[in-house]
């Protein structure tokens, strides 16, 4: 196939998932721009022009992820998930070092996140490897047990960095996966429960900051300025935006630093947006992701083949806990942990990890069955 | 080919999923809608109390004017230094900042050469709990110390001249017990409240009229809302509301007036090692306004009181209206004025006194020991003879004689305007048979009717007796404050006086015993003939009411008013500890008389000085 010929597939696309995409994009800028703005004529980071940069990057991964055939992409799934995991053993030696996890590679100044690309490796990995499994084997506890194969190298890696988000959300994905390729109902219950009975174990090889996030949001007020801080300061953000926010560049809990400089572009960007736009901003940031996430399972359903709909599904899987887990975050339901909002949150790798996999969704959507 | 597997038989299971992420999303949306619109105010409240500072600006207190308007209470500026450590702040590091502070504050030490005030635990507290509030150094500096300050302020950044107003008071102790002084307003106990407010606390009044009419004085505090940053510091002001200054209040005194009385009391003769205490009411007959009101010992509200609150026998302590005493004979006209309304008793009804009275088993001496001899109702007020009065006293009975004293105000509170006065107390056969158990007997109503036996009431009370009987029979309720005025000048408030009550007496036995205080004075056989003033008719009565026997203390007393035909003031001396009436107050009111006069003496045809 020429190119040419790939790009007029296309056409095809999903274009309200990309119209989606195209908005929350604008406002991962608009409001990582305000995030860092620090007041009329101060000097601020230039995040959201980084941030514009990897959208450009993105737009051409998403573009190259959607056209190439994802049969094709999947049939390397073995090349990427080493490659994937070559990296994650990089990082682990050689990383750099940022608030006492090694989670970055980092060379000339840039940086890429090796979890970000593990996660997307690893769901590839998985659904061609249960593509390949016939409906007798899917039944039986082996399907299981390789999926767990596959699973386990990357998430001990991202587990050893630490990278505690990441690695719950794999482990939910995968089940999620499974779940859709038709395993026993029976089964999954006794993996969810044999991974409940491991966390004690888990808790044990925990580090003491890592508990404290974990545990603070149970009760935010216990250390109020110190594990419960980004809490509650989240937390009075979000709540004081009311019901049509502080306006744009207004919200003071971000301008005056009570929500900490170094987490409202990322991981508290949605308080930046819900102090700013109040209820009204968060309802169109969730609407959005719906947008995407129903698309997404459209999608899924309407593969031509089990493949694309376990990919398609899977990222779907990836992007509601990524959204679930943030924003719950924001707003106390869910432990604190550093886990970035899809298309808004700064970072190149997470953007370009997502673009690439939004990329795919539409790449399963171009190739549906009936054409 | 295993590709062309279709997903359709996993849809069910996609159904499940999309369902989950459905709920999902939904329980987002719930849990946005609780935190966002349901616990709005909340957060919000959270959110202010963290980033908004509110700094009070005190008010400036208003004025407090006598009758002609001249100043007794007024303001004036204290100059401070004072040091901001925000803004040594944003030149360092924070643990340093209290470093360099010290640093600064010694050399400006040297500099201006006062001794250095705060400490190291000062300056740290300040830090980090009233950061944006300039910490005071130095206060209340002379213009000298202010001018070497602004020389060299250049050198010392982050400090500066804070002006507050500071009250004062011109006259010092001239009407102090009246005025009352101020104190600082007590500071919020609640932590909250502290955080959130930076607190410069106003002064208010603590006693006088200051007290009681503080909420006039106070004014309104200005505000200054800044936004502090998670490390305290300034980043913005929100907003600024101006302090509005205090209303003007104008009072009854005359200055003048007051000069004259606070200086006869200080010239009270006294025995040698005996401490002038007492009080002196001047009151206008025609309505109740007080021109000048005093007790001693006397205090300077410019000082701080506070080692004086909790002293023994305090000067701050207002006689006048705080302490009760027996009024002793200058309770005399009420007995005789009820003697002659019950009916029982007439101007020339005779006694002899021979020096005291066998009543049952009990003699009850007469002051003059000797005997008065032939007296009636004239002489016996003339001479105060207390045999008389029991016999009178007697006849006319104690019903008769405390409804009367009631009538004229004693036993209840005079309820000025400017404090809490006592109510004093009238003793009555009931009132006896509650506290001792035991019956009223013929000899406790003439005790009472020599304003002895339980029979208490202030100054205040007294010289209002005065003023009653002076004017023919109304009662008016005494008062201080003649008016209130705003900053400005414009007339807020006036007082209008208030007739408490007209006495219900006829008046030919009111003229008997204006008659009767007249000659008290007038005639040179008066008791109170110490009080008289060459060409004034003055009319009054002493008192000496034995306090202490075996010290020999006795209550000083003189109640009068003048001119007898029409008068325009009304007086009322205690001494404490004062040996006799006629000797001690009757001299001191003869001073306050010819000094009020004076000017209409020398001057025919002229009033007294502080009409209007």
């Amino acid at each position: 196939m020429s190119i040419s010929r790939q790009l007029q597939q296309l056409k095809r696309m999903d274009w309200l998932l990309t119209v989606a995409v195209v908005l929350l994009a604008i406002g991962s800028v608009a409001f990582i721009y305000s995030a860092s703005y620090r007041g009329p004529g101060q000097p601020m980071p230039d995040y959201y022009r980084m941030q514009i940069g990897w959208f450009v990057v993105g737009a051409v991964l998403y573009v190259a992820a959607a056209v190439v055939d994802y049969r094709w992409i999947c049939q390397w799934a073995t090349v990427w998930y080493v490659v994937a995991v070559l990296l994650l053993l990089l990082v682990l030696f050689t990383g750099m070092k940022v608030y006492g996890a090694r989670r970055w590679l980092g060379w000339h100044g840039f940086g890429i996140q090796p979890s970000e690309v593990a996660k997307l490796a690893v769901l590839v990995a998985l659904s061609y490897y249960l593509f390949h499994r016939t409906l007798e084997m899917r039944r039986q506890w082996a399907t299981i047990g390789g999926a767990l194969a596959i699973l386990a190298v990357p998430l001990v890696l991202i587990f050893a960095q630490p990278d505690l988000g990441s690695a719950v959300i794999l482990a939910l994905v995968t089940v999620g996966l499974l779940f859709v390729a038709g395993v026993r109902v029976k089964h999954l219950v006794v993996l969810v429960v044999a991974g409940v009975l491991a966390m004690p174990v888990m808790w044990l090889r925990m580090r003491e900051y890592q508990k404290a996030r974990l545990t603070v949001f149970l009760d935010p007020d216990r250390d109020p300025l110190g594990a419960g801080w980004n809490l509650n300061q989240s937390l009075i953000a979000v709540g004081s935006g009311g019901f049509g926010g502080k306006g744009y560049l207004q919200g003071t809990q971000n301008l005056l630093g009570y929500l900490p400089r170094t987490v409202a572009p990322n991981d508290f960007l949605f308080s930046v947006i819900a102090e700013e736009k109040g209820f009204v901003g968060s309802v169109c940031v969730v609407g959005l992701f719906a947008v995407i996430l129903f698309r997404g399972l459209r999608i899924a359903a309407e593969a031509r083949d089990r493949l694309g709909m376990l990919l398609a599904t899977g990222i779907v899987g990836l992007l509601f806990f990524h959204v679930f887990v943030n924003i719950g975050m924001t707003i106390g339901l869910l432990p604190v942990k550093g886990l970035p909002l899809p298309l808004l949150s700064y970072g190149g790798s997470f953007v370009l990890a997502t673009m690439t996999a939004l990329g795919l969704l539409q790449n399963v959507w171009i190739h549906r069955r009936n054409y | 080919m295993i590709i062309s597997a279709a997903s359709r038989d996993n849809s069910p299971r996609l159904a499940i999923v999309r369902v989950g992420i459905a709920l999902g999303l939904l329980f987002l949306m719930v849990n946005l809608f609780h935190v966002q619109i349901m616990d709005r105010d909340r957060y919000g409240d959270r959110e202010q109390a963290q980033s908004l500072r509110r700094i009070r600006l005190p008010a400036a207190r208003g004025e407090i004017v006598d009758r002609n308007g001249v100043v007794l209470a007024n303001n004036r500026p204290s100059y401070d230094i004072a040091i901001s450590l925000d803004q040594l702040g944003r030149v360092s590091k924070r643990q340093d900042v209290a470093r360099i502070a010290e640093t600064n504050i010694l050399a400006m030490s040297r500099a201006i050469g006062l001794p250095v005030t705060v400490t190291d635990e000062n300056i740290r507290n300040h830090y980090y709990r009233r950061r944006p509030l300039p910490l005071p150094l130095w206060r209340d500096l002379p213009a000298a110390t202010v001018a070497a300050f602004e020389e060299r302020a250049g050198n010392w950044p982050g400090t500066d001249l804070i002006v507050t107003p500071v009250r004062q008071y011109p006259y010092a102790s001239l009407a102090a017990h009246l005025l009352g002084y101020c104190g600082k307003a007590e500071q919020t106990e609640d932590e909250e409240v502290e955080n959130f407010y930076y607190y410069q606390s106003d002064s208010t009044g603590k006693q006088g009229v200051e007290r009681a009419f503080d909420d006039d004085l106070r004014g309104a505090p200005g505000g200054h809302t800044i936004r502090v940053n998670p490390s305290g510091m300034k980043v913005g002001e929100v907003g600024d509301k101006p302090a509005e200054r205090g209303n003007r209040i104008v009072l009854t005194i005359d200055v003048r007036i007051q000069q004259i009385v606070e200086n006869a009391l200080a010239h009270t003769v006294l025995p040698a090692g005996k401490k002038l205490c007492g009080a002196v009411v001047v009151i206008d007959p025609r309505n109740g306004e007080i021109l000048a009101l005093a007790s001693a010992p006397t205090f300077d509200p410019n000082v701080s009181v506070v080692p004086l609150l909790n002293a023994t026998g305090s000067p701050l302590l207002n006689h006048a209206t705080g302490a009760r005493y027996a009024p002793g004979s200058t309770f005399k006209p009420v007995t005789l004025l009820a003697g002659l309304e019950s009916g029982k008793v007439s101007a020339s009804d005779t006694a002899v006194c021979g020096g005291g009275l066998q009543i049952g088993n009990r003699r009850f001496g007469c002051w003059n020991t000797h005997g008065h001899g032939r007296m009636d109702a004239f002489t016996a007020m003339m001479q105060s003879c207390d045999v008389w009065f029991y016999q009178e006293g007697m006849r006319a009975g104690v019903e008769a004689i405390t409804r009367m004293a009631g009538e004229l105000g004693l036993g209840q509170s005079a309820s000025v305007d400017f404090a809490h006065d006592l109510a004093g107390g009238v003793p009555t056969p009931e009132w006896k048979r509650e506290h001792f158990n035991e019956k009223w007997w013929e000899s406790d109503t003439a005790q009472l009717a020599i304003g002895q036996s339980y029979l208490l009431a202030t100054p205040l009370q007294m010289a209002n007796v005065a003023a009653t009987l002076g004017n023919g029979g109304t009662r008016w309720r005494p008062f201080a404050v003649k008016q209130i005025e705003s900053p400005d000048g414009k007339t807020l408030q006036i007082t209008q006086p208030v007739v408490l009550s007209r006495l219900s007496v006829r008046s030919q036995n009111l003229a008997v015993v204006r008659q009767a205080m007249l000659g008290a004075v007038q005639s040179a056989q008066g008791t109170g003939h110490h009080a008289a003033v060459r060409g004034l008719t003055v009319a009054g009565k002493t008192g000496t009411a034995e306090f202490n026997k075996k010290d020999g203390i006795n209550r000083a007393w003189f109640i009068g008013f003048a001119p007898f035909e029409q008068p325009v003031v009304a007086v009322a001396v205690l001494i404490e500890d004062g040996v006799s009436g006629g000797h001690v107050a009757a001299p001191v009111a003869g001073q306050i008389f010819a000094g009020i006069f004076k000017s209409s003496l020398e001057t025919t045809g002229g009033g007294p000085i502080y009409v209007d």
